[in-house]
């Protein structure tokens, strides 16, 4: 087994062995999409509004919870933890190739999104929500959202290298955690006010939920799916060659 | 104690030197440490506090980079080669580093996996190690609920799974009760005793008169006195006639110029 896959599966273990992290990662998201619908629900009924394709307004909110959830990631507090207690010393100290221990955190954060993402669609079900796109697009909006959680990730884990400090990744979430709503998080970018819209269009975030969206709301529309993959795939290498330069650095 | 063959160099330093710039002036931590550590013994690095104890094993150990002067491990050279560097040692520092979330077993079987074992091995190499730490019986607990005595066993343990030509402990003993303290000695004795040689810093002076055959001491980032326990004792007591017979603890503070009031909280005796 590589050393990444050994590092991803302890890493999974730790996870796990922490069900509290794991219990508020689903309950937060879970929250807001029960909240927001109950607000809005009424203000937007599936029979009259056209951006919702016959599906209830928790279609439409369904995408965010599923950012909100692959961005509640353990891994850069569970790293800055073993700087501090210096068992990522003990491991740099070990003839493995550096890349892979950052990856290892990260291939758990995907497996742990993949986790997520279906229970909090399966629990979605019963409540009126469906996945237009059939099957297919049910693994690609998994997919998406757990791909977004590797990403989101990677960058704490960035921090976390560089400052070594549990309160800076904190701090750098709330940096990030706007541009989950800097987006057409309650409304289509086009119903927006003009500065908001802008702002929306500007945001990498906005193509990723308007991909997922797609998924749950139309059938296979790649012209808005692809977008979605192209912002995690650009993101992801930029978070990748930062980690990977970080880790090299790291003295 | 057990004395083993002594052969070639096991750790050797030309130079060594660490700078830190950071914001304010650069700071000095090693000022060009010379050291040769013979094959198969025990080796002392004694100092102060801040003396440079520390930054050199980082050094040793691939920890941290060499500002100028050169290291070799097992006659591999740390700065070119850090990775065959990293197969000849074993490393556990002043903190017990473990994961706090897995099992003894867990965190032994993953560390055998990371140095090329297979899973199988892995498992074997584990249950010897946890048998020679006498930890057999909490193997299956996590880390956390383990006693300081316990995760110090298992950090060697964790540091030896690769059989090592050479261990550098990084203050072993350091907060651990007399018996813990105790039980360490007799593992270093042991795992020293199959061939491995030691490369001890340690802050108890009685620690490094019972353990090490040779010792260096390092005060403001240089080498000030360096040879045998006997052999410093000796130079001390022909250098002062006439008085009581040197301890190490004189030996310690006639080369880093303290008194014993000033040496207070900084290096200690242990009644173990």
């Amino acid at each position: 087994m590589s050393a990444t896959m050994v590092l991803g599966k302890r890493a999974l273990r730790e996870a796990i062995r922490q069900p509290d992290a794991l219990f508020m990662t689903m309950f937060i998201p879970i929250f807001f999409l029960v909240v927001n619908t109950g607000q809005a629900a009424e203000i937007f009924p599936s029979e009259s509004t056209e951006f919702l394709e016959g599906q209830g307004y928790g279609a439409f909110q369904l995408p965010i919870t599923l950012l909100l959830a692959a961005s509640f990631g353990m891994a850069a507090l569970f790293l800055v933890e073993e700087i501090e207690g210096g068992y990522f010393d003990k491991l740099r100290a070990i003839p493995i190739p550096r890349y892979a221990m950052v990856l290892g955190r990260l291939v758990a954060e995907g497996a742990k999104g993949v986790v997520l993402s279906t229970v909090i669609v399966l629990i979605a079900l019963p409540f009126g929500i469906s996945i237009a796109s059939g099957p297919l697009g049910f693994i690609l909006l998994i997919g998406l959202s757990a791909l977004w959680g590797v990403v989101y990730a990677g960058f704490m884990q960035c921090i976390a290298l560089k400052t070594r400090s549990a309160a800076a990744v904190n701090s750098g979430g709330l940096i990030f955690f706007p541009l989950l709503f800097l987006t057409p998080n309650f409304v289509p970018r086009d119903l927006l006010t003009e500065p908001m819209e802008i702002a929306a269009t500007l945001n990498p975030v906005t193509y990723l939920m308007e991909a997922m969206r797609s998924l749950i709301l139309d059938d296979l529309d790649w012209e808005k799916i692809l977008p979605g993959f192209g912002v995690v795939a650009a993101l992801g290498a930029v978070m990748l060659v930062l980690n990977v330069r970080m880790i090299k650095r790291y003295d | 104690m057990e004395m083993n063959e002594i052969g070639g160099p096991a750790v050797r330093a030309e130079g060594l030197v660490k700078h830190y710039n950071g914001r304010g002036p650069t700071v000095e931590a090693v000022r060009g440490v010379d050291l040769d550590v013979h094959t198969g013994g025990i080796f002392g690095f004694l100092g102060p506090n801040g003396a440079g104890k520390s930054t050199t094993v980082r050094m040793l150990t691939t920890l941290l980079s060499i500002t100028s002067g050169r290291a070799e491990v097992g006659g591999v050279d740390v700065g070119r080669d850090p990775d065959e560097a990293r197969r000849r040692i074993g490393v556990a520092l002043q903190e017990a580093g473990l994961d706090p979330r897995q099992t003894g077993r867990e965190l032994l079987v993953m560390h055998g996996q990371l140095f090329g074992l297979s899973a199988a091995q892995a498992r074997e190499r584990a249950q010897e190690l946890l048998a020679l730490v006498e930890l057999e019986d909490a193997a299956d607990r996590v880390i956390k609920g383990y006693s300081g005595g316990m995760q110090r066993r298992l950090d060697l343990a964790a540091a030896l799974v690769h059989e090592p030509d050479v261990l550098f402990l990084d203050e072993p003993t350091t907060g651990l009760d007399p018996a813990s303290r105790l039980t360490v000695w007799e593992e270093l004795r042991r795992i020293n005793g199959h061939g491995t040689t030691i490369f001890l810093t340690t802050q108890y002076l009685e620690e490094a008169d019972q353990l090490c055959e040779r010792l260096a001491i390092i005060d403001g980032g240089i080498i000030v006195r360096e040879g045998t326990p006997d052999q410093l004792k000796a130079d001390l007591r022909e250098r002062r006639p006439g008085g009581e017979e040197p301890t190490l603890d004189d030996v310690f503070l006639d080369a880093t110029g303290r008194t014993r009031d000033r040496a207070a909280g900084e290096v200690q005796e242990v009644a173990a």
